[in-house]
């Protein structure tokens, strides 16, 4: 992994003012993302994925106030507190965006093709006609079948599957440098969740792009990406590269999504093996470990400090638990 | 799409032809007796006879369906019937009146679409700045105001007092302002809510975002991406706005001494010349039928789902 890096956020938090409440969301986190590799962000629904990735680019829904801490270096450029003209700049430019729901995502008004082209006209500077064509090998490099026909269709004429495609195709229209995508295939039927897994692939390679892959699935994380961000209640429980954190997690909260990973020898129909109880309600500061009440290994001390993230025995994964990984590891990272 | 708009013509025929019968029925069951009326208008002593006499020559002693399928084939041919109170022919009288109601519908109506689309634009661009201020304040006076009222009130203000504009009579352009703004004003408030609140449920709904995930900037993403999204909303509101203009123009025609349909229709009621207020019905049903087959059409071509359906 020596290629460059082009994200790196640094001590990230995000509050979230909205009429009725503040909340923090989004409570240091820290991670970066090198050149062409795949970055997963894992965690329950909730646990501030989307607005860690969405709220500095300025992607909240109306009515929302953001409020940033920390640092985020994309290129050398700090995006916290960047002016919005600049910001603007790099959203459909350098950095690409797809949303969890395709359904809603594209404007029921308009011609796949004008959605396509528009990317390219703002972006590259393309004339209308220009862009019109570019449009049609976008399609074609989503794999679309017909996509003479589907420039001039609109998004309810196309399934699901299809608008996911139609939805890659203008995010990657201006050739970004790093693809957000927001659990892609959530909203989609498990046989088109492959297919877009392995699309993004090809595409990843064909344009050398930097993908975070944002998704609640072990097993989508362990087909596409390089590295693991494990978040939980705003914070990362866990981070290092997948082959490690996968095979050897060593935080219970990786070890019990890990866990809840179907099995082929699970009865058929069989519920979720999950997680018992449920992550906290966003709300008051949690004092010490987010996942005490849940956690099988806690102790006392563990609902009292905070657990910060350092190194374990596995010098590439660091984890916020000191109790797992005292035994493991010389002392110097362990706190209590 | 041809198959749509033809099946919605036909339909149009049909409630064309059930209007026209139920403003026969109306205005045939209306108290007061027309024959007395007339016969005291042409005879100040009309004695039985006379006003028998009257009932025969106006057929009013006819079964109803005849005297409906009478008035309906002359009306057809263009044949009206004649005023009981001037003894005129209706037709050409109407179709003299015609023009001055149509330019003040259509003037009034696109005064609203410029205002509406102005005020409501710039009030979606910059919330709670001046124009979305104007707007929400014009529309909630508009509301509570007749329209009698806001015409005395320009009349006053502009004609009498600022002497900028004539306040009747026929001096081009000029003269028609007043009463375009005049029947104009509450339904360019209405609409300009229409769009600036359509406005700004589109921008809420999630390909808003995708939007702005582009990098468009909120103009662009207003006029692109949000405007088509009302077009379908925005053609209805004009719709009933224009056809609630024809009772605007009852108002607004005698306040500005417009020689027009309503004018007509007015004089009509109060002379109880059914004749006269019969042929003026059947103009204003043909207007709000044709005006729906406009709006039918015009949604259809603005809607996607719509269209699609069509072809
Ligand atoms: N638009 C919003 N307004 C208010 N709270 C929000 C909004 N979006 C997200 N949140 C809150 O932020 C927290 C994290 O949400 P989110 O980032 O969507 O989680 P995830 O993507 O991991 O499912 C949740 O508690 C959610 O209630
Ligand atoms: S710090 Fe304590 S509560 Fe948190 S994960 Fe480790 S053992 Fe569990
Ligand atoms: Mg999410």
């Amino acid at each position: 992994m020596a290629s460059k890096e082009i994200l790196r956020v640094s001590d990230l938090c995000v509050d979230l003012f909205t009429q009725r409440s503040v909340i923090r969301p989004v409570d240091g986190v820290s991670y970066s993302v090198a050149a062409g590799e795949t970055l997963a962000i894992v965690g329950e629904s909730g646990s501030g994925k989307t607005v860690l990735n969405f709220a500095p680019l300025g992607l909240m829904p109306t009515g929302v106030n953001v409020d940033l801490s920390g640092s985020i270096l994309f290129n050398d450029t700090e995006l916290v507190g960047i002016a919005e003209p600049a910001l603007r700049k790099l959203r459909g430019g350098s950095i690409g965006t797809i949303f969890q729901d395709p359904m809603s995502a594209l404007n029921p008004a308009r011609t796949i093709g004008r959605q396509i082209a528009e990317v390219s006209e703002l972006h590259m500077g393309l004339s209308s006609s220009q862009a019109e064509s570019r449009a049609l090998d976008l399609l074609k490099l989503v794999r679309m079948s017909d996509p003479d026909a589907r420039l001039k269709q609109y998004p309810h004429e196309l399934s699901g599957g299809l608008r996911q495609r139609v939805m890659i195709a203008i995010a990657v229209a201006a050739e970004p440098q790093l693809l957000i995508a927001d659990e892609p295939t959530t909203a989609l039927d498990v046989t088109v969740q492959a297919q877009i897994i392995a699309l993004l692939k090809d595409l990843q390679k064909r344009l050398n792009m930097a993908i975070v892959l944002i998704t609640h699935d072990m097993g989508v994380v362990a087909g596409i990406a390089s590295r693991v961000a494990v978040m939980y209640a705003g914070r990362v429980a866990e981070y290092g590269p997948v082959g490690d954190v996968l095979v050897e997690p060593r935080h219970p909260y990786t070890m019990g999504l890990i866990d809840a990973i179907p099995r082929a020898d699970d009865a058929p129909g069989s519920l979720f093996r999950g997680l018992p109880g449920a992550p906290p309600i966003l709300g008051a500061p949690i004092p010490g470990c987010a996942f005490a009440p849940r956690c099988h290994a806690a102790i006392e001390s563990c609902h009292i400090t905070r657990p910060a993230l350092v190194s374990t025995v596995q010098p590439l994964v660091s984890a916020a638990c000191p109790i797992i990984n005292k035994h493991n590891h010389g002392g110097a990272y362990v706190q209590h | 799409m041809l198959t749509l708009v033809s099946r919605r013509l036909r339909n149009s025929l049909v409630l064309l032809m059930l209007a026209t019968l139920l403003c026969f029925t109306l205005v045939v069951s209306a108290p007061g007796n027309i024959a007395v009326l007339i016969a005291e208008l042409r005879t100040p002593k009309a004695t039985f006879a006379d006003i028998h006499k009257i009932e025969l020559e106006l057929g009013l002693d006819q079964p109803i369906v005849t005297r409906y399928s009478h008035w309906l084939t002359g009306a057809l041919q263009g044949n009206l019937g004649i005023s009981y109170k001037t003894g005129e022919d209706i037709g050409p009288a109407l179709s003299s009146r015609l023009p001055i109601t149509a330019t003040l519908v259509a003037g009034g109506a696109t005064f609203a679409m410029l205002f509406s689309f102005v005020l409501g634009f710039a009030g979606a661009l910059w919330p709670g700045r001046f124009a979305d201020v104007a707007t929400r304040t014009i529309a909630l006076l508009g509301a509570s105001m007749p329209s009698f009222f806001v015409g005395a009130l320009l009349i006053y203000g502009l004609a009498v007092q600022l002497r900028l504009l004539p306040t009747f009579g026929s001096e081009g352009l000029s003269s028609w302002i007043l009463p375009w703004i005049t029947i104009g004003l509450l339904p360019a408030a209405v609409l300009s809510r229409v769009v600036r609140v359509g406005l700004e449920e589109a921008m809420s709904r999630p390909f808003a975002l995708t939007a702005v995930a582009k990098g468009l900037t909120r103009r662009t993403i207003l006029v692109r991406h949000a405007l088509p999204n009302i077009a379908p909303t925005y053609i209805n509101a004009l719709g009933a706005q224009t056809g609630a203009m024809v009772v605007g123009a009852v108002v607004v025609e005698p306040l500005f001494a417009l020689k027009g349909v309503a004018d007509l229709f007015l004089s009509g009621v109060l002379f109880r010349d059914f004749m006269v207020v019969q042929a003026c019905l059947l103009v204003f049903i043909s207007f709000f039928v044709v005006l729906n087959l406009l709006v039918d059409i015009g949604m259809m071509f603005t809607d996607p789902k719509l269209r699609r359906q069509g072809s």
